[in-house]
């Protein structure tokens, strides 16, 4: 049971109720839970994944989106392998927040972090911000960007696959195997190619 | 040999039990070929239950513990395969099962001590984690009871490369936790604070091991800890001062409590402990998440909470590092100088809190940092620009100002003594000053003058007066006079307060806050002066006392000031009674009723009371210095003024405006000449009064004219007339006058005052000198003429009062005197009155 490759801890971070919470819960448990409450502090879950045939177990932190949270929420931010950055493509401010957002990271994560822009729930009809948006946002920032919806389940697979794929990259390009051990760190300079290639358009 | 022969023989019973069992035990995975697995798995296998409901199956646990404890180098791959099963049944969703694992690993854990258990522990943890990593309440509440197990054993040999960052965040998240149904909740955040609470035991007492007083870590930790403190019930928060103290409120059992613990009191517990191990070098990784955190949940306004926090964090500290949070929370205060003014009230008021906790540990440079940087905000906060018709802003940033000033004296308030004289040295030295200053900042100035000496006073009350030259060192005593003369009235009465705080050590002050003459009435405590007392009266009595009646005489006086002066006045009288005051004092008195009498610049009610003032000092003097002639002469002069004056008597509100200044009639009034008389008659020694005249030349600048240095005579006054007439009839032919020491300015007196008294006293010996011969060696016509030539006025003025005056009821002694004076010329020096008052 304890034969993966890899451990890679990924956490999301995002404001209230862009979904973070339900994004987790499809991809770990396959579920889109009615009426899921607010984050308090953080959550947990793990998810094992398969790619090209090498088990990945993905540790998965779940913030709470509220500004209260922040004083612990940010201490999770450092050990992070991959940050997912959420916001609601329905929701204008928790599009307006991201700058703030990537202040935060700046400050608190470490600076070879895999950084992941997200627009969660495309299923919406009221649509506020166009992928096109989106995707300039994240390439100015130098992130990756995906759409998805936790709700009809499109991307959600993608996105963590995705994930592990580039850090699996980066841990493989650094030579050193990332194993199983804590400590991982992800030296590798690697090209953000990802939002340009195969998994922006959804 | 035998010990391990018979291990043999039992093994090998087992082994044939087991293989018997296993042949039944079809749930067995792999039960046919059991026979032929290696033994320490057949061993652990064989703890297992056929009914997982049934347990795990004792008497094979114990053989299994045995087994490990004979073989220890098997533990690691028992360990392993234990940790291989929960895995799997973990998969399977099978619990019980995982339960009877977990409980066979806790047992060895336990009973194994060896040196192999290095090896066993790492099987042990990575199932903990396993268990923690399922979204099971039970599971996850299971783990986190084994880990507490584990840390609470001790290891031989410390694993280095051994991380618990995993355990750190994922019971820092349960700690969060927000299940549904409430007992789970409640189960699952208890898990995640014992969670925590043994991580930090494991790890507090070994160097070697990963450092859990790292930012990384006690950033999850305090927050986890003080979300769960913050749900407390009201009464853990209530912020009455005897809760909580040095000891948990109560005792929670942290190792198998009950169900019903609440999570808020473990929390506390936890941060307790936490605090209470935390070296120097760790207080800043432990209280900065609590400021974040407490910032972020806005848990300043209403501040309960911040309160119980930091009384928790202070009451559990080592002692030694308590200044340290002090000083933490003053920073804290720095960098939100931007927040609300509320935000920073209670933050301040926190610190009013505990700030008294950290005093008794406090030593040296630390002290004057915390004192400094109070001031600092409040130097800041009175200068900072605020809308003036922002009402609620400025009244919001007042509370502030008077927060860090009660703060201030809460610190003071739990010095030694010794420390409160330095912090009062230190205040005083940044109040500005009686200098000049940029008219735009007077408004300003004034304010922190206010505030610091509102501080100042504050801290003085506190203090605990014994010895004058310690309470009033000259490098305090300068400063404080110098205030004590600047422009705004409150300021000066706040001078005055803070030198009855001082000077009072007997708990007279509030009886002699204002004058009277019923002096018996008021149960004075009164000790014997002592040979520092008097020491100290000869170093700086007078310069107080000369202070004192500068002050009266600044034209905006008040009656908060004239009876704050009185006080100060009437407890040098009590607490310093040598015969040296004695004489000083009433001739202040008179000095007084001379400002009474002369300055017109004055508020007619003040004028009065002026005279209050001086009656009542000489009545006070004359008991508390025990001068019976002195008693009886005053109490005539008030049952005169009972009798035609009863506004001298006491202050009055209502007919100060009618009454006339000038129809004040001679018994009414002191009389020098009669003073002095008394004092003879009670054998006091007059001549001490000489030395010390000086300074009080001062305050007479209005009837002792100086006609030697060519100054018009002001004696148009009627009420300088009056005084004069009564002084000029008795006394010699005002030569003596011609040798007052200087023009009279400021700059004059504040040489006097920085004079050092010796030089002072050897040039008026040479004076007095001076003085003595003249009169010794000129003949008495040659004076007279002397006196006559020195202008028309005064002998204007005289003939004027002589006529105007014509029954002098009191005057008869002095008559005598002058005609004494005139017949025998040898008398001068005791009887020239101008001796005394030049
Ligand atoms: N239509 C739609 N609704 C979604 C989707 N994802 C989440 N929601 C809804 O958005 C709301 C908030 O979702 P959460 O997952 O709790 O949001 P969160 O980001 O975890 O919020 P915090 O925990 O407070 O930070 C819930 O009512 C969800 O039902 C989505 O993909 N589509
Ligand atoms: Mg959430």
């Amino acid at each position: 049971m304890e034969d993966y490759k890899y451990l890679f801890k990924v956490v999301l971070i995002g404001n209230a109720g862009v979904g973070k919470t339900c994004l987790v819960r499809r991809f770990t448990q396959g579920i889109f839970p009615p009426g899921q409450g607010a984050t308090i502090g953080v959550d947990f879950m793990i998810k094992t994944v398969e790619i090209d045939g090498l088990k990945i177990k993905l540790q998965i932190w779940d913030t709470a989106g509220q500004e209260r949270f922040r004083s612990i929420t940010q201490s999770y931010y450092r050990s992070a392998h991959a940050l997912i950055l959420v916001y609601d493509v329905s929701a204008q401010p928790s599009f307006d927040c991201l700058p703030v957002w990537l202040r935060e990271v700046e400050e608190y994560a470490s600076p070879k972090v895999l950084r992941v822009l997200v627009g969660n729930k495309v299923d919406r009809d009221d649509r506020e911000i166009p992928p096109a948006v989106g995707e300039g946002f994240s390439r100015m920032n130098n992130m990756y960007f995906i759409e998805t919806s936790a709700k009809d389940c499109s991307n959600v697979d993608k996105l963590f696959q995705e994930i592990a794929r580039e850090l699996i990259q980066d841990a493989n390009s650094n030579d050193g195997p990332v194993g199983q051990q804590d400590t991982t760190h992800l030296d590798g300079a690697a090209e953000k190619s990802w939002s340009e290639s195969n998994c922006c358009k959804s | 040999m035998s010990v391990w022969s018979t291990l043999s023989d039992s093994s090998f019973l087992e082994m044939l039990d087991s293989v018997l069992s296993k042949c039944d035990a079809s749930h067995c995975c792999c039960g046919c070929c059991a026979a032929l697995r290696p033994r320490y798995k057949r061993l652990v296998d064989n703890i297992f239950p056929v009914n997982p409901e049934d347990g795990l199956v004792r008497s094979n646990m114990d053989k299994l513990t045995f087994y490990s404890m004979s073989s220890p180098e098997k533990l690691d791959r028992i360990g392993e395969y234990l940790a291989q099963r929960v895995s799997r049944d973990i998969y399977r969703h099978r619990n019980p099962m995982v339960i009877i694992a977990m409980e066979a690993m806790d047992q060895l854990l336990l009973a194994c001590h060896a040196q192999s258990l290095n090896l066993f522990v790492e099987s042990f943890l990575k199932t903990v984690q396993k268990l923690l990593e399922t979204t099971e309440p039970a599971l996850q509440i299971l783990a986190s009871q084994s880990f507490v197990k584990f840390a609470n054993i001790e290891e031989d040999t410390p694993s280095y490369h051994r991380r618990y960052d995993f355990f750190v965040s994922k019971f820092a998240s349960l700690c969060h936790s927000n299940h549904p149904e409430v007992d789970v909740l409640n189960s699952l955040r208890l898990a995640g604070l014992r969670g925590i609470q043994g991580v930090v035991r494991k790890t507090v007492s070994d160097d070697l091991v990963e450092n859990i007083w790292e930012p990384v870590h006690m950033d999850k930790i305090v927050p986890s800890l003080l979300y769960n403190m913050q749900h407390a019930r009201p009464r853990r928060i209530s912020n009455d001062d005897n809760s909580p103290n040095g000891l948990p409120e109560e005792q929670v059992d942290s190792e198998n409590g009950a169900r019903n613990i609440d999570p808020s009191a473990l929390a506390e517990n936890c941060l307790r402990e936490l605090v209470g191990r935390a070296s120097f070098g760790n207080i800043r990784s432990v209280i900065k998440p609590v400021f974040k955190h407490l910032d972020l949940h806005e848990l300043w306004v209403p501040n309960d909470f911040a309160i119980y926090t930091f009384r928790v964090i202070m009451y559990s500290i080592q002692v030694q590092y308590s200044y340290a949070v002090v000083e933490n929370l003053m920073m804290h205060l720095d960098t939100s100088s931007r927040s609300r003014a509320k935000v920073r009230t209670s933050m301040a008021n926190v610190l009013a809190k505990i700030i008294a906790i950290a005093a008794g540990e406090s030593v040296g440079p630390s002290v004057l940092e915390i004192v400094n940087s109070l001031l600092k905000h409040l130097k800041q906060s009175i200068m900072s620009p605020i809308p003036v018709d922002d009402k609620e802003a400025v009244t919001d940033e007042k509370h502030f100002q008077e927060s860090l000033i009660s703060a201030l004296a809460e610190f003071a308030y739990h010095l030694p003594d010794y420390q409160k004289i330095e912090i009062m040295m230190f205040i005083i030295g940044g109040t500005p000053g009686t200098g000049k200053s940029d008219p735009e900042n007077v408004p300003a100035e004034t304010l922190l003058q206010h505030m610091l000496l509102k501080c100042l006073l504050k801290v003085s009350h506190k203090y605990k007066s014994t010895n004058f030259s310690t309470s009033l060192p000259l490098t305090f005593l300068d400063p404080l006079l110098r205030t004590s003369l600047v422009q705004d009235a409150y300021v000066r009465v706040l001078v005055q307060e803070i030198l009855h705080c001082l000077l009072d050590r007997h708990d007279n002050r509030s009886k002699l806050k204002k004058p009277s003459v019923e002096i018996c009435d008021l149960n004075l405590a009164i000790d014997k002066c002592s040979r520092a007392d008097s020491l100290f009266y000869k170093n700086h009595g007078s310069r107080i006392l000369v202070n004192l009646s500068e002050s009266l005489d600044l034209n905006n006086v008040t009656r908060e000031n004239i009876e704050a002066i009185y006080c100060t006045a009437a407890l040098i009288c009590v607490e310093l009674a040598t015969d040296e005051m004695l004489v000083d004092i009433l001739r202040w008195a008179l000095a007084v009723q001379d400002v009474a009498l002369t300055n017109t610049m004055l508020h007619p009610k003040n004028r009065l009371s002026l005279h209050v003032v001086a009656i009542s000092i000489v009545t006070l003097a004359s008991h508390t210095m025990n001068v019976t002639t002195l008693v009886e002469y005053s109490s005539k002069v008030v049952s005169a003024r009972n009798g035609s004056a009863p506004h001298l008597l006491n202050f009055n509100e209502s007919s100060a405006e009618s009454i006339q200044q000038d129809a004040i009639s001679p018994e009414c009034l002191l009389d020098f000449n009669a003073i002095a008389d008394c004092m003879k008659e009670a054998g006091r020694d007059i001549m001490g009064m000489i030395p010390l005249q000086g300074p009080f030349n001062a305050n007479q600048r209005y009837s002792w004219a100086d006609s030697s240095v060519n100054q018009p005579s002001s004696f148009t006054d009627l009420s300088n007339i009056n005084l004069d007439g009564s002084e000029s009839n008795t006394s010699s032919p005002g030569l003596a006058r011609r040798y007052a020491e200087e023009e009279v300015t400021f700059e004059a007196l504040k040489k006097v005052l920085a004079e050092p008294v010796e030089s002072r006293r050897e040039a008026e010996y040479e004076k007095r000198q001076v003085i003595c011969e003249k009169f010794r060696n000129t003949p008495f016509q040659q004076l007279v003429a002397s006196s006559q030539s020195k202008g028309d006025v005064l002998n204007d003025t005289l003939n004027q009062i002589l006529t105007r005056i014509s029954v002098m009821p009191c005057g008869q002694p002095e008559l005598n005197a002058v005609q004494h004076n005139n017949q025998s010329l040898p008398h001068y020096g005791n009887n020239f009155p101008d001796l005394f008052v030049y």
